[in-house]
């Protein structure tokens, strides 16, 4: 790996990993999108030095430029609830959490460090990743898959159609009921506050 | 036989489908879209058990399905199950949704690709066949899990099962990176080869074979990833219920069984000592003791047979972990469980779409209080739908846990104990099967409270009667089932 | 690798130095005197009224979601683009199947309405 090629690793890996933590880390979402943003992009920036061109690329058009947005949109879809701050896991969740994040990462780092000499040969071939190379790896020898992705994309649409358009009239008159039952909850918790109130004073 | 004929019943579903979305989208009256999507499923299962009861292999198979699609008779099996599975799915959903106000011909489309796949997945034979598969089958049962979108708990269980589903995905996804960076392949024969030959990094292919089942565990819901089950099962329309429990599972075990025989057959991984058998081992006990103690408490129905669901996948673990000292009789034993419980469970969700009518769904034992003696003829396949769960001869459930156990005994040592939890679990299972009974035959309803009305359709009884006979076929004769399935575990460890 | 990006990342660069600088310089040079009306959020030059958020409609998803999908299906042309020569016939046919099926769920999607805008 040449100098300028580490330090571009060394950008990247810096801007993907402080886009990741604050993902998790923001409070308000659309904060978290943005940094997922960020994340996307340096990723773009890794896929470069792994020689992988059109993943580069893709994942720039496609996660940059679409996904990001579909995120933002499903955001604003929510709207200020989406705001609100959950309880979070307790002290002895979190611990067995960071324990067992903690362990799986570090096998899974430890024998990638071990591992690097197999794999790496892997891409001896200056072609690895370019539009040629993997056109002709998914046109011809993964035929399959790729039509099969046809149907994958097929089955989001029909099932986005089938969650987000007209209601039917049985789910109208279901809805409805619900609603009218949380208006009566909310009214019951009113009633009962006020009268709190009144009795208190 | 030629190779399109084994991969026949795949082009047969997308044909299929891609005619129900054409007739939804240019039609307005959509009364006969049930019955078209369950000719295309019933067309798709018999095709393949033709091809199955021929006995002829395909030959000369392309090379392009022969590295990404099985062609054989495993995968066949599983176009059975699937297909079978999938159009008594769409058969019950033809008369709930009309009953209940949701018809909408998304459902059905969505019924045929989530199963087309399944049967990709079933067949997968490389990390790439099995990872598209798998999300064309959830991306279809996740939007089936929230299609009734009035009921909260409906979307509620969606958003749950899709966020727990990705995140199983991407676990599963990472695990199979690590697996080739271990050995670089992706194609199942091929991790085998590189593992037997001693050229694999045998700390990083652990890893990713740990992370592989615990996305396999997700979705097979093996206790403890199970979370999601009761609430996605419950919360879904009833005939979307359905589906996941026969289809989903059977897909997921069916690329579990090819994940471990085949690319993880060697001698280092399936070792008792370490590899997946002590792993799945484990997973079978947590999940039979767990799913079958939280069934007893349940008061919904629904939620019962969602723990039974777990309990159910925990005696399949049990076959799994069997297979790697007693591959072929224990994986027959598994394929054949599978089918019976296809059959039984698609009999129990039915019998629970029948008793209800609108707005009067029949969801808690509260609500089947005394429906055996008003309506006999109506509760009929709720008793032998429990009884078959349950494992009482002579129904299919019988002879699949029959199998399963004895599978394990023959493997002998710590898998004896194995089989011996097994049983004493099916007995605590008992109880709670046999309360819908006397919940149907010696409860009163409660003085006040709604009753069950049973509805009348004749897309359920249809449904209703072909798993019926099914389950008391494969409990009178279970071997012709069986010799499809060990023909069938035959052919995977012979290639 | 990176020689051949040389130009792209200069560009970067430069754009990022430009917008910064603008910012820098502007916040460097120009004059402070904030009041409570600058400081208000801008809006159209009226009285801003309301939380900053605003729940969407659920069409935006539809739109949104379909604007993905079709995207991923866009990308599958380029290597098959890069390759179409090579290919022949029977890469045609390959992707014609896929267009194809894709063909028809736009169709339906399209008589289902999620391309209505109003509704």
């Amino acid at each position: 790996m040449g100098t300028a090629n580490f330090v571009l690793f060394g950008v990247c890996a810096f801007f993907a990993l402080a886009g990741a933590v604050t993902t998790v880390a923001a409070q308000r979402p659309l904060r978290a999108a943005v940094a997922l943003l960020v994340n996307i992009i340096s990723l773009a920036g890794l896929y470069l030095t792994l020689s992988a061109h059109l993943l580069a690329a893709i994942q720039l058009l496609v996660y940059a430029g679409a996904v990001v947005v579909l995120f933002i949109f499903v955001i604003m879809l929510i709207g200020p609830a989406a705001e609100v701050k959950g309880k979070g896991e307790g002290l002895p969740g979190r611990t067995l959490a960071i324990a067992i994040m903690t362990m799986v990462t570090g096998t899974i780092a430890f024998s990638l460090v071990d591992a690097a000499g197999n794999w790496l040969a892997l891409r001896s071939n200056p072609d690895f990743g370019t539009v040629e190379a993997l056109g002709a790896e998914l046109y011809s020898r993964a035929l399959v898959p790729f039509e099969i992705v046809s149907i994958t994309l097929l089955v989001a649409i029909v099932g986005a159609v089938a969650i987000a358009r007209h209601r039917t009239e049985g789910e109208i008159t279901e809805a409805k009921a619900v609603h009218a039952k949380a208006v009566e909850v909310r009214e019951e918790a009113k009633a009962e506050a006020e009268a709190a109130a009144k009795a208190t004073a | 036989m030629n190779a399109w004929i084994a991969i026949s019943p795949l082009l047969l579903l997308v044909g299929g489908g891609l005619l129900v979305m054409l007739v939804d989208a240019f039609t307005k009256e959509r009364n006969d879209l049930a019955t078209v999507t369950a000719a295309t499923l019933f067309l798709s299962a018999g095709v393949s058990l033709f091809a199955l009861l021929s006995g002829k292999d395909p030959v000369d198979v392309p090379e392009v399905f022969g590295a990404f699609l099985a062609t054989d008779r495993l995968g066949l099996f599983f176009d059975v199950a699937i297909g079978l599975g999938g159009g008594l799915s769409a058969l019950l959903a033809g008369g709930y949704l009309r009953e209940h106000g949701l018809e909408r011909g998304e459902f059905y489309v969505l019924v045929i690709f989530s199963a087309f796949g399944a049967m990709v997945l079933a067949r997968a034979t490389d990390m790439l066949t099995l990872f598209v598969g798998l999300e064309t089958m959830s991306l279809g049962v996740y939007a089936l899990a929230g299609f009734r979108r009035g009921s909260p708990r409906s979307i509620e269980g969606a958003l749950k099962y899709f966020l727990l589903g990705s995140f199983a995905a991407a676990i599963l996804l990472f695990g199979s990176a690590l697996i080739y960076a271990a050995t670089t392949h992706t194609d199942f024969a091929g991790i085998g080869a590189t593992v037997a030959a001693g050229d694999a990094d045998i700390k990083l292919l652990l890893m990713g074979l740990l992370l592989v089942l615990v996305g396999l565990a997700f979705k097979v819901s093996a206790v403890p990833f199970h979370m999601w089950t009761p609430d996605v099962y419950e919360g879904a329309p009833t005939p979307a219920t359905t589906f996941m429990s026969v289809v989903v599972k059977a897909a997921a075990f069916a690329v579990f069984v090819r994940v471990v025989i085949t690319a993880f057959g060697d001698d280092l991984s399936a070792s008792s000592a370490g590899g997946w058998p002590p792993i799945l081992a484990g997973l079978a006990v947590v999940t039979m003791v767990y799913g079958n103690l939280a069934a007893v408490g349940q008061t919904s129905i629904k939620r019962m047979l969602a723990y039974s669901s777990i309990a159910h996948a925990g005696y399949l673990l049990v076959g799994m972990a069997a297979a790697s000292v007693v591959g072929e009789k224990a994986i027959s034993a598994v394929l054949f469980y599978l089918m019976a419980y296809t059959v039984s469970n698609v009999l129990a969700f039915g019998s629970l779409i029948l008793m209800g009518s609108r707005g009067r769904e029949a969801v808690s034992f509260d609500d089947l209080a005394g429906v055996g003696r008003r309506h006999p003829l109506a509760a009929l396949p709720m008793v032998i739908g429990v009884l078959t769960l349950m494992g009482f001869p002579p129904t299919a459930g019988f002879f699949g846990k029959y199998y399963v156990f004895s599978a394990a005994v023959e493997a002998g040592g710590g898998f004896v104990w194995l089989a011996i939890l097994g049983v004493l679990a099916s007995a605590i299972g008992a109880f709670y099967y046999l309360r819908v009974i006397v919940a149907m035959f010696m409860k009163d309803p409660v003085p006040g409270e709604p009753v069950a009305v049973p509805m009348r359709s004749g897309s359920v009884t249809a449904a209703l009667v072909i798993s019926g006979l099914l389950v008391m076929d494969m409990g009178l004769m279970p071997g012709s089932m069986l010799d499809l399935a060990i023909a069938a575990a035959e052919q995977l460890f012979a290639g | 690798m990176f020689e051949t990006y040389l130009p792209v990342f200069l560009m970067i660069g430069v754009a990022s130095a430009v917008a910064l600088g603008m910012f820098l310089a502007t916040t460097l040079a120009g004059p402070k005197k904030p009041s409570p009306e600058k400081n208000l959020p801008y809006e159209s030059g009226s009285n801003t009224t309301g939380a900053n958020h605003i729940r969407l409609s659920v069409k935006f998803y539809l739109t949104a979601i379909l604007f993905v999908v079709f995207d991923i299906e866009a990308v599958f042309l380029y290597p098959w683009g890069g390759m179409f020569r090579d290919l022949g016939w029977f890469g045609f046919v390959e992707m014609l199947l896929f267009l194809v099926i894709l063909g028809v769920t736009l169709v339906y999607a399209w008589k289902k309405g999620a391309l209505e805008w109003e509704k």
